[in-house]
């Protein structure tokens, strides 16, 4: 029984079509029955100047991170494709074109800088396009049908993502894509002997429940449409601009709307103002625009309004790098903007928890009175994995308000000080229960109130009550196979995928290490954290930002000093950076 | 980038020797060495043993592949040049690509030579000369018990040895041009003839072959001077010809070979020919020859690249030595024991 | 709506067209090679046909053994294109599949009452005959021999030249009205100036009929044959007798036939032997291999010194010969290597190193070797009214420079007999589509022509046609491979935008951005200049010398800036008022 794990790029200049036929190969082996994870970079200009590549895991077991060695390097244009020869295995598949329109240099072939023990496969991939259709725009096609015939993936695969994604544009263009396809497996198929690896043989395994490939933004949007959401606000950003995107197609279908705001401080007002009047929305946007939400956030955390924000990390700060992921808004998201304005912060860490996360946000959001932050990241909005359909069940979309029942009509108090620190809800226009919301600090009648007494009592009853939010909240969760531990590895986010393959690895070699996942950033679950914590002789916490912003929220929870592994290079995690220093640990 | 850079075209025995002798003598010249196969430097006088399965795979290279990197050496596999200019020093890839050079040894070694009227039945005949071939031989010989084979230069006499003793019927249709480009003479046909057949190989000497067709999955059939012989393969041994096609009017002097001078150069400086490929005048046998054998390229090899880095050694093999098949130093103890 | 046409007899368009249709700039006749294979495609055979004999005569026959000089230089044949069309097999189709009428329709025009002698029924004389009597000459032929044809009945084999088609052809020639005397050798039974009283020009296209020795001791023995005259009785069906070994000794095409004749007399041992290599063959590769495949050994870099034997031959002495220098005559030097003199057995030589003309006894001025002179380009010797033509002119040649030497020698007669011009050369311009034919055609392989097997069925009958010719399919198959270099894609440059959607579906280098254009002093554009540089384009400039004509660009520009146009090299009476010289 063998095991795939397959790592295959795609790479041109923009305008070749590399993204197009990155997703087309990501379609086709996930319909072939493989799992995927797969990752595009391009840059921030639209054509003509730039590289774009696709990154895609296949196997035949979920893939939790990217891999950072390349098994086969399809090479749209060989100088763009030149940067990515340090990441081939030593006995990588490169498929080229061996017919470009010119001559070449030494410097511009790709054949002359790869190393000796590097499989060459070249196919002239521009006159095949020209030959089947008459011009050599299919070129991208045709070496995705060369890459099928090496590695014996049925025709057919291919035949129906294309048929998917083309069949809307029309007869003509489709034809022409598939003509292009078929040629160049045919191609290869006769003038390549070689077989890298069959990946027919491969079994499916049998029953298994239907799986799609989903990106993140297109889970978080299936999220909130489970959610039953109706309205969306926000400004267009990258990463996030896509959600706006989807639900300005879906909403209307469902009798909703999305608001394009004038910037993102209205966005956020939007938001607050439809929660207040009794109607779920949310607004998705990055680090520069959350950064300018913050204030409003408060208002929400004060006048204890609900409010579901989706802040899809990119690195910065300010403008940044907008096409690069980073994690390091944790410390905006949990304490930004002005007060002590505790509010409930979420992180998923993967595609599906997306989905999983965005739906329950609303209910959190609702039940705890209080702006809802889901932190996710450039690559996890924008990667595509495998995954199954998600599906909502009643209960969890089922409204969480805790509505004034009919004991306090007419003497209402809006922000009564309880247990839990939950008041009761009225929505603007309930008979009898007419109440006051405020910024200013408050009375548990909502009149404002600046007396010593009152700012402590209320500013304790709401913090109160975020805390109250972790039996709601997911727990984190330990991978560990024994009680004690050499190492244990604290991740969030995208990068736990990455800690959880090392650890995994690592377990395999028979080390002591084990991980742990934290998706409730605020509140924390400090008792569990505390005695995983203790489980471990040292603790890892790798992140992608600088300072170590997940470290220094609740690396006090151990005994010393928590290790820390922090990148900023715009780039996920490597799982292996993550594996080389658990050994320097131990 | 005006820096010395010298090519070396073909990785067979010759063309790797070439280079790394040009890494002795000079250890920071640019070297590129461009081979069409994939993988280090096979030697493919052990393809006899490896079909017989008394050797593994790993044991036909003469090097591994990091050595080349170790000696700074830039390996470039399953690559092919498809025009030279000796002129301007220019050579061209498949790929299109452009390669300057300012010092070329060119070691392509040869390809089986068909023999003109079996053209047309090339398809159906198996070849001995690259890993993949010794390959296909190991596939083809697991599901059939007979062999034909046809011509009779030496990797033939070798190869038969080693067929006998997997236990294989063999059928020898000589051919007296196989020894091509030596020239053998009669008695020695009689000699190899009476030897085989002692060892139950049945020769059939010198008869023209009328047509050659594939009977079924597991037959050939082969018509000859009347009368229709089956077996399993049908292998062509008609020696090597120099596989110099890509040369043609390249300004390079070329008959069968590239011809070069008794120091292997081509008449244009920095130029060089070595290993099967080179047509070399000897004085002393008063003819033109191409060296065959493992032993031979390699030392061609050496000299070629001694010769490019300012050397002068004449390439001139002792007599005995390609002059007779008898008396070829590389295969004289094998053939003996036959 | 009739297309607007521009005939033009600019240089810079003559320059044009030699660079960018190079098979009609490389044909000695400068036969419009675009247009009759078009003419194929649309199968319009005849039209084919025509296209071919009003420009090279004889269409069947070159079809079948001309030395093609226009594939070398065929577009298709470019390093990274593939190989060059089959152009010469195309022809033959052509003649092959045509209607059987007479295609021509020209009848003799009025005539002109000037009387013209032709000496030598070969290619050569037949070109100008032909071309003579159509203007309205009286052309009289002598030839020596009983029939016409030349080296093309005496010298070719059957097998590669059937009598039926060259008997056809000739015959076209003959319905013109024109007079043969066979059996007449001028210079023993008529003397050229008893010819030159008779008529008003008189034209000597009498071939190289003398066999050059080889020179070496021993060439009188018996079993030693000239190679031509070998050639000459095999023509004529009277089966040389050879031996069991024989050796040819040469490098062109009557080496080639006489070994392959010589096996189809039964002898099973024929050894080319070359002085040179393989590499500097003139014959076509064609037929090298299919020499070799009928088993003709070839050996290379040997110079005979000797023959040995004592009434016959029994051997011959070769010395090894290393080659040097390429010669301006495009053969290389080559030296004897002393000692290494080696002998290989024969029973019969064929010598067949070259042919000579024969000096015909006649005033003029002639060489060290009592031929006439004649200038290159008026085709006149220093006697008036006496012109020569052919491979009698210009030594042996091939048969289609001949033929254009030949009809070129018509035309300055004429000039010189009436003062007028009959034909010109003109470069015809006319709107077109874009090109119909498809990407897919470009990777098309090439056509090869299917000869006869088993091999022994040639052996066993000597006179039948080895090449089989293309069948319609086939014709129509590589016909499609011609890019149809005479359509001419420009770019307007007043209209362009710049947005370079061409380059991007370019199949090779051939949009350029340019800074600059150079032009020669005919005003024909050389080089364009190109820029890397934004700043500095001037214009985006098709390269016609590099356009393969797929029409993409013409496609895909938005603007519709990119303008196409069919531009030949045709011939036509001139027009009115033009005529005097």
């Amino acid at each position: 029984m063998s095991s795939v794990d397959l790592t295959v790029e795609i790479c041109g200049m923009s305008g070749d079509g590399t993204i197009a036929a990155g997703g087309l190969l990501n379609e086709a082996m996930s319909g072939a029955g493989l799992s995927v994870l797969a990752f595009d970079s391009y840059p921030a200009e639209i054509r003509g100047f730039g590289r774009c590549v696709t990154l895609s895991r296949f196997g035949d077991e979920e893939m939790l991170a990217l891999s950072d060695k390349t098994h086969v390097l399809i090479s749209l244009d060989d100088k763009e494709s030149r940067s990515r020869i340090p990441y081939l295995v030593k006995d990588a598949v490169v498929l080229y074109d061996n017919r470009p329109p010119s001559y070449v240099t030494e410097d511009q072939a790709i054949a002359a800088h790869v190393d000796p023990g590097v499989r060459l496969f070249g196919m002239p991939f521009g006159d095949l396009a020209a030959e089947a259709t008459g011009s050599t725009r299919g070129r991208n096609l045709v070496a995705l049908g060369g890459f099928a015939a090496l590695f014996e993936v049925a025709p057919q695969f291919f035949h129906e993502a294309i048929k998917k994604k083309f069949a809307p544009k029309g007869e003509k263009i489709l034809g022409a894509n598939l003509k292009s396809f078929d040629r160049g497996y045919q191609y290869a198929g006769k003038k390549f002997e070689e077989r890298p690896l069959n990946l027919l043989s491969i079994p499916k395994a049998a029953g298994e429940e239907k799986r799609v490939l989903l990106s993140g933004n297109v889970a978080i949007t299936r999220g909130a449409l489970d959610a039953g959401l109706k309205l969306y606000f926000g400004y267009p950003i990258t990463p996030a601009t896509p959600i706006m995107e989807y639900l300005a197609k879906a909403l209307p279908e469902r009798g909703g709307r999305v608001m394009q705001m004038e910037d993102e401080i209205s966005s956020i007002g939007a938001v607050l103002g439809s929660f207040f009047a009794g109607q779920r929305a949310m607004t998705a946007t990055s680090g520069p625009g959350f950064a300018l939400m913050t204030e409003l956030i408060t208002h929400g955390v004060m006048a204890e309004i609900p409010a579901v924000i989706i802040d899809a990390q990119r690195a910065g700060p300010a403008t940044g790098l907008p096409t690069k992921t980073e994690q390091s808004d944790l410390q905006a998201a949990v304490f930004g903007g002005p007060g002590d304005s505790a509010r409930i912060v979420i992180a998923p860490t993967n595609v599906a928890e997306c989905h999983e996360y965005t739906l329950k946000s609303f209910q959190l959001a609702e039940k705890y009175q209080t702006p809802v932050i889901v932190l996710s990241d450039f690559f996890l909005n924008n990667r595509v994995e495998s995954t199954s359909m998600p599906r909502a069940s009643d209960g969890e979309i089922a409204d969480w308000t805790l509505y004034p029942d009919g004991s306090v009509k007419d003497h209402y108090l809006r922000y009564r000080i309880t247990e839990s620190g939950i008041s009761p809800r009225a929505i603007p226009g309930m008979d009898g229960y007419l109440f006051n919301a405020t910024g200013l600090e408050h009375t548990e009648g909502g009149i404002p109130d600046y007396s010593p007494a009152n700012h402590t009592k209320m500013t304790e009853k709401r913090h109160r009550k975020i805390q109250g939010a972790l039996q709601d909240l997911p727990p984190p969760k330990a991978f560990s196979r024994d009680e004690g531990m050499d190492v244990g590895v604290i991740a969030w986010g995208s990068t736990f995928g990455s800690a959880l393959e090392a650890v995994l690895g690592a377990q395999k070699k028979g080390l002591k290490v084990g991980a742990l996942k934290i998706t409730s950033i605020f509140p924390y679950h400090a008792e569990v954290i505390r005695t995983f914590m203790d489980r471990c002789k040292e603790i890892l916490i790798p992140e992608l930002n600088y300072e170590g912003q997940l470290s220094n929220l609740i690396g006090h929870l151990h005994g010393k000093d928590v290790a820390r592994l922090n990148r900023v290079t715009g780039l996920p995690m490597p799982a292996s950076a993550i594996y080389g220093k658990i050994e320097t640990l131990l | 980038m005006s820096e010395e850079h010298v090519v070396i075209i073909g990785n067979g025995p010759a063309g790797n020797q070439a280079a790394m002798s040009i890494r002795e003598n000079d250890p920071e010249v640019r070297i590129t060495l461009i081979s069409r196969e994939s993988g280090a430097c096979c030697r493919p006088h052990l393809f006899p043993d490896l079909i017989a399965g008394k050797i593994p795979e790993e044991a036909l290279y003469a090097c591994p592949i990091d050595a080349y990197q170790e000696r700074g050496i830039k390996l470039r596999t399953g690559q092919e040049v498809v025009r030279l200019n000796p002129e301007e020093r220019v050579l061209m890839l498949e790929h299109k690509e452009v390669v300057r050079f300012t010092g070329l040894i060119i070691a392509v070694g040869g390809r089986p030579r068909i023999p003109e009227p079996l053209l047309v039945f090339q398809d159906l005949m198996f070849t001995l000369k690259t890993l993949r071939d010794a390959k296909a031989w190991v596939k083809r010989l697991s599901e059939v018990e007979s062999v034909l084979i046809m011509g009779g230069d030496l990797p033939s006499l070798a190869l038969t040895k080693a067929l006998l003793e997997m236990g294989k019927k063999i059928t020898f249709l000589f051919n007296e041009d196989a020894f091509w480009p030596l020239r053998c003479d009669d008695a020695l046909f009689e000699e190899v003839g009476e030897r085989f057949s002692l060892k139950g190989v049945e020769v059939l000497a010198n008869r023209p072959v009328k047509s050659i067709a594939r009977k079924s999955e597991e037959t050939y059939e082969i018509e000859v001077d009347g009368r229709k012989v089956e077996a399993g393969m049908i292998g062509a041994f008609f020696g090597l010809v120099p596989d110099i096609r890509f040369l043609a009017g390249c300004g390079l002097r070329i008959d069968r070979g590239i011809l070069v001078d008794e120091f292997l150069n081509t008449g244009f400086e920095g130029v060089y020919a070595t290993g099967d490929c080179a047509q070399i005048y000897h004085p002393e046998i008063r003819d033109y020859w191409v060296s065959i054998g493992h032993d031979n390229a390699v030392a061609l090899g050496h000299i070629a690249a001694q010769n490019l880095t300012g050397g002068k050694m004449q390439a001139v093999m002792p007599l005995e030595s390609i002059f007779e098949v008898k008396g070829i130093k590389v295969n004289t103890s094998w053939w003996m024991e036959f | 709506m009739s297309k607007q046409v521009i005939y033009s007899t600019e240089p810079e368009d003559f320059y044009y067209m030699d660079i960018n249709v190079p098979c009609q700039g490389a044909c000695p006749a400068a036969t419009n090679i675009p247009a009759y294979i078009r003419s194929v495609f649309e199968e319009s055979y005849d039209r084919s046909y025509e296209i071919n004999r009003s420009a090279n005569i004889l269409p069947g026959v070159l079809g079948r053994i001309c030395s093609r000089p226009c594939e070398d230089r065929c577009r298709h044949g470019e390093p990274e294109l593939g190989r060059p069309v089959n152009i010469c097999h195309i022809k033959r189709a052509a003649s092959d599949l045509r209607g059987k009428g007479l295609v021509s329709k020209e009848g003799p025009l009025a005539s002109l009452g000037n009387k013209v002698a032709i000496v030598g029924a070969g290619p050569a004389g037949l070109a100008a005959a032909h071309d003579l009597s159509t203007i309205g000459l009286s052309v009289t032929i002598f030839e020596a021999q009983e029939r016409c044809g030349g080296m093309l009945r005496y010298g070719i084999p059957e097998f590669r030249l059937p009598r039926s088609v060259l008997d056809a052809e000739i015959d076209y020639i003959l319905q013109k009205g024109v007079v043969f005397k066979t059996g007449v050798r001028v210079g023993n039974d008529v003397t050229v100036e008893a010819l030159l009283e008779d008529h008003d020009a008189v034209l000597l296209a009498a071939g190289c009929y003398r066999s050059i020795p080889l020179d070496i001791p021993g060439e009188g023995l018996s079993g030693v044959y000239p190679g031509l005259e070998f050639m000459m009785d095999a023509c004529q069906g009277r089966s040389p007798v050879v031996g069991k070994r024989v050796l040819v000794i040469g490098a062109g095409f009557t080496a080639f036939d006489c070994a392959r004749s010589v096996l189809r007399t039964g002898a099973g041992d024929v050894t080319i032997c070359l002085r040179r290599t393989e590499e500097d063959l003139i014959v076509t590769k064609d037929e090298v291999l299919e020499a070799k495949r009928e088993g003709v050994k070839i050996s290379s870099l040997m110079l005979s010194r000797r023959i040995i034997g004592g009434d016959a031959i029994e051997g011959v002495e070769f010395v090894r010969t290393k080659p040097g220098e390429r010669r301006p005559d495009g053969k290389r030097e080559v030296t004897s290597i002393e000692g290494s003199e080696f002998v290989l057995p024969a029973d019969s030589l064929i010598v067949a190193v070259g042919q000579r003309a024969e000096p015909i006894g006649s005033p003029g001025e002639k060489n060290d070797r009592g031929l006439l002179i004649a200038d290159k380009t008026s085709h006149r010797t220093s006697i008036k009214g006496l012109y020569l033509a052919g491979d009698y002119m210009s030594g042996p040649s091939t048969v289609i420079e001949a033929i254009g030497m030949g009809r070129r020698a018509a035309e300055r007669i004429v000039e010189d007999l009436t003062g007028k011009v009959f034909r010109e050369r003109v470069v015809r311009m006319e709107e077109a589509e874009i090109t119909d034919r498809k990407r897919a055609w470009d990777y098309l392989p090439r056509k090869e022509m299917p000869a006869v097997h088993p091999v022994e069925k040639r052996l066993v009958s000597p006179t039948l046609e080895v090449e089989r010719g293309f069948g319609l399919e086939e014709a129509e198959d590589e016909s499609k491979r011609c890019y149809l270099c005479y359509l001419h894609y420009e770019i307007d440059i007043s209209r362009c935008i710049y947005c370079r959607y061409c380059i991007d579906v370019a199949p090779r280098d051939c949009i350029k951005l340019v800074r600059e254009i150079e032009t020669n002093e005919l005003g024909a554009v050389t080089r364009l200049v190109e820029t890397a540089s934004w700043q500095e384009v001037n214009a985006v400039v098709i390269d016609n010398a590099r356009c393969i004509r797929c029409g993409e660009c013409m496609r895909v520009c938005p603007v519709d800036c990119i303008s196409a146009t069919r531009v030949e090299l045709v011939e036509r009476m001139p027009e009115k008022g033009k005529t005097d010289v």
